[in-house]
């Protein structure tokens, strides 16, 4: 392999991103300079932490989700999970309707134990449904896509909850020196999911699962434990998001994450991670996701209708497997 | 054959109904909503099983969840001629898909009535929705008098080519047009597909692109216009400086023009269920039957029975102020 292939393989997901914000950026100054506009919106601080702020639950969803594509499998719940551990979430930190302002009740903690538990508990029996026996990813998680969504219809019967406990609603709302809290759980679960895959034994059989599961189990892997683990990273992941989304917009509701499973694997597979397992890594999925968020950011400033942010998108995760599948191909 | 054993029981029905004695099979209704993931649809559920004919058990009624999915609908419709339903009332997904609702129950020769939105044709017993080009008018108007028709807006849309869009989109244009030419500009309009959390992302964004400019924030439902609240407040800014106003009047939304957050024109999901199951009943029993809801009563004077017969009702909408939220919330218990 030619060493500017090699740049291109490390370092394209990067190019690509700051190829994407130097063109809207362009285009924004363009119109300051021409005078349509009274400043550039785009480039400024506060937009790119709004960004940050608003690919976090992607961006968590996509790590989870990265894990487990690594393992050679993927998990089509995390949408559902997402909105089951929400709604249990709430069902813990809501008031009486006439409140103005949260009072009684549990403290903070209880919910978001709870949803973290539900969350881990969904994937961990994802994980165990595929490991034990031995049905396909793509199957066993779409069963739960359905049924965690079915759960949380039946947690209250379909009525959103509202009028959360401010204790709940810091995780979406709150910030911590000045960052919000949903960025800050990003960087601290990408910090940690780095770490796992790059420095711990734990992380390399992950890789090891996911590039040949036969010669992994021949090695003296537990292929079915690192399975089950890592669906239940990605289950804890997604109740943690649940528990931020509900934060984020004041409510749990039962539709909340449909099909956000979607824009994870995008996220992942933009990033460089390989559908057919054991290639990638989480570095590539969080800048996955940051290019998502751009082009909605940026395509709401700039005013581009919707439809075309369906198709850029589109045309970059196919880009990126095309890229992707021709590496390999140079590769062998 | 099916056809007749079913007119048949129809007509035991009636009898059984007429005389009040006798042991006949209910009246059975079906009624096909579009989902069942959103407040609204769950409140149309829950008011039409507290329909009087439905708990004092003079008719039975089932749900079919059509998963947002106009086929899925179809296919229901179906099922429920097959499982011999006296009655299909529809929430349709589908402006024009879901036309073959009405077609397959009228082939069934049973009475068809369409709930909440529209159909694209004049085939069905009746109509009972709001007018939601009305609902967008009035919401829109009341946003633009809050700052004197003159001042900059955005438009949060419902899906793009759904009816709901299209009509809550001619009826906030419509007020726009009342105010002097030029007077109110459009700053940004786009869809956030009636989602509270991606409506909160697009109205972060453009509050990003249109510092201090936007005064005026018009949602085609509460969900979108509640997600453009939590994104005025996450970005630090005062309520105070915006007006918004949504439609539909769900329960956050209602605790927040309690809150004098926004304004909401309440779509009365009781009135549209139940004036649909009165006039199914209506079609199934025949002239012996009046119409048990309490909903005729409240609207008196704006909505006339008319025995049943009309082929539009049109369900007035309420604009919710600080004075009547608590009311409305009280009801919802």
């Amino acid at each position: 392999m030619t060493r500017t292939s090699e740049f291109a393989r490390r370092y394209g997901i990067v190019l690509i991103f700051v190829a994407l914000c130097l063109g809207i950026g362009a285009v924004c100054q363009y119109k300051v300079i021409s005078g349509q506009w009274p400043e550039n919106s785009f480039t400024t601080a506060d937009n790119f932490l709004l960004i940050l702020y608003q690919v976090s639950v992607n961006g968590i969803l996509a790590i989870g989700m990265t894990l487990v594509i690594l393992s050679g499998g993927i998990d089509l719940s995390v949408g559902s999970v997402l909105a089951f551990a929400g709604m249990f979430a709430a069902s813990f930190a809501t008031g009486s309707e006439e409140a103005t302002r949260w009072s009684g009740g549990y403290p903070a903690a209880v919910p978001v134990v709870a949803a973290l538990v539900a969350g881990a508990a969904c994937g961990a029996l994802n994980g165990w449904v595929v490991a034990r026996f031995r049905i396909q990813p793509f199957i066993a998680t779409l069963g739960m896509l359905l049924a965690a969504r079915g759960f949380t219809m039946a947690l209250t019967g379909g009525n959103p909850i509202s009028n959360l406990s401010p204790g709940l609603r810091w995780f979406g709302a709150g910030r911590a020196l000045g960052i919000p809290i949903p960025v800050v759980l990003l960087a601290v679960v990408f910090a940690v999911s780095w770490v796992v895959l790059r420095k711990t034994v734990f992380g390399r059989r992950i890789y090891a699962v996911g590039g040949n599961e036969a010669s992994a189990r021949a090695s003296g892997i537990k292929t079915a434990r690192v399975k089950i683990m890592v669906y239940a990273i990605s289950g804890f992941l997604a109740g943690l998001e649940g528990i931020v989304l509900t934060a984020k917009t004041g409510s749990a509701q039962t539709n909340a994450g449909s099909s956000y499973e979607l824009d994870a694997i995008a996220a992942a597979v933009i990033g460089g991670s390989s559908m057919s397992g054991g290639v990638g890594g989480v570095s590539g999925t969080l800048f996955g996701a940051l290019i998502m968020g751009v082009i909605n950011n940026g395509l709401d400033i700039l005013g581009v209708e919707s439809y075309y942010q369906l198709i850029v998108k589109g045309a970059l995760i196919v880009g990126a497997v095309a890229l992707d599948v021709s590496r390999r191909r140079a590769e062998n | 054959m099916g056809k007749m054993s079913r007119r048949t029981a129809a007509l035991v029905a009636v009898a059984g109904f007429a005389s009040g004695a006798r042991a006949a099979r209910k009246p059975r209704i079906a009624v096909l909503m579009y989902g069942n993931k959103a407040e609204f649809v769950q409140l149309m559920q829950r008011y039409g099983k507290q329909h009087p004919a439905v708990t004092g058990g003079l008719a039975e009624i089932t749900f079919y969840d059509g998963r947002y999915d106009a086929a899925v609908q179809n296919d229901q419709a179906q099922l429920a001629i097959n499982s011999k339903a006296d009655a299909i009332v529809v929430n349709p997904m589908d402006f024009e898909a879901n036309i073959e609702v009405v077609k397959k129950a009228k082939a069934a020769h049973i009475p068809v009535i369409v709930t909440n939105a529209r159909l694209n044709t004049q085939e069905m017993t009746a109509e009972v929705a709001s007018d939601d080009v009305l609902g967008g008018y009035l919401e829109a108007k009341n946003v633009l008098q809050k700052f004197g028709c003159k001042g900059n807006v955005v438009i949060i849309e419902g899906p793009k080519g759904g009816s709901g869009e299209i009509q809550r989109g001619q009826g906030n244009m419509r007020a726009i047009g009342e105010c002097p030419a030029g007077a109110v500009k459009i700053l940004e309009r786009k869809t956030a597909n009636w989602s509270r959390a991606e409506a909160m992302d697009l109205m972060q964004n453009w509050l990003s692109r249109h510092r201090g400019a936007i005064q005026g924030v018009i949602a085609q439902n509460d969900e979108m216009a509640l997600g453009a609240i939590e994104a005025i407040k996450s970005a630090g800014l005062k309520m105070s400086g915006f007006a918004i106003a949504g439609i539909d009047g769900v329960t956050d939304a209602l605790v927040s023009v309690k809150r004098g957050e926004m304004a909401s024109i309440l779509q009365d999901a009781r009135a549209q269920m139940q004036a649909s199951i009165d006039v199914a009943l209506r079609a199934v029993l025949g002239p012996g039957y009046k119409p048990l809801s309490p909903i005729w009563k409240q609207y008196a004077g704006s909505l006339e029975w008319n025995d049943g017969q009309s082929k539009r009702y049109a369900i007035p909408w309420t604009v919710v102020t600080p004075a009547n939220a608590d009311s409305l919330l009280q009801g919802r218990k």
